[in-house]
């Protein structure tokens, strides 16, 4: 289990200016969609933008607070 | 190149569209194993899903090779493509459906389902 707020926090860690929004899929807080906005995916490829996503969210990962996790990725500009 | 190295190169040759995952076609263990086997189902195009999930050195091996941490990974004509947060904004652009007619094309092989 985890909160928006922790998520947010650990994306921000690498991806300063990211607007992250988190969906509970099942009411548990640990199989989550993360929808991540960054100015630095801008010319990235999606698999480089989840790598990135997945890489700062890692140790949430290690640790069984997200046991299952979408990512969606945008640009400010879409 | 190890043994399993070399078992990952054979199978991601020897298959068109090959999905590594946790369970088997007819008994997925994971919700987004499920997910991807439905999604290719809905393509139409032959697949090939390798169960994984006891498979603690492989998947470390699939990890490395991918730089890629989850389950499942799909690999279409030797090219690796993530997973359904990747392939599906490629199926709704018409990218992936392209990208299958040429992975598939001269191989006699035509999709069993039409979706466009």
């Amino acid at each position: 289990m985890i909160d928006e707020a922790t998520i947010a926090g650990m994306l921000r860690a690498t991806l300063p200016d990211a607007e992250v929004r988190v969906f509970d899929l099942t009411g548990t807080m640990d199989h989550l969609e993360v929808f991540v906005r960054a100015s630095v995916f801008a010319g990235v490829s999606p698999l480089d933008r989840h790598r990135m996503v997945e890489r700062a969210l890692a140790p949430a990962r290690a640790d069984g607070r997200i046991h299952a996790l979408q990512i969606r990725t945008a640009t400010p500009e879409g | 190149m190890t043994d399993l190295q070399d078992e990952i190169a054979h199978e991601i040759a020897d298959n068109t569209i090959l999905v590594y995952g946790k369970g088997t076609k007819d008994a997925p263990r994971c919700g987004f194993t499920l997910e991807t086997i439905q999604f290719f189902s809905a393509f139409g195009y032959p697949f090939e899903v390798v169960d994984v999930l006891e498979n603690m050195p492989k998947r470390q091996a699939l990890a490395e090779l991918t730089d890629w941490p989850t389950l499942p990974k799909v690999f279409i004509k030797g090219q690796f493509y993530g997973d359904t947060d990747i392939l599906e904004p490629m199926a709704r652009s018409g990218e992936l459906g392209t990208l299958l007619e040429g992975a598939f094309a001269g191989s006699g092989v035509t999709p069993t389902i039409q979706l466009r």
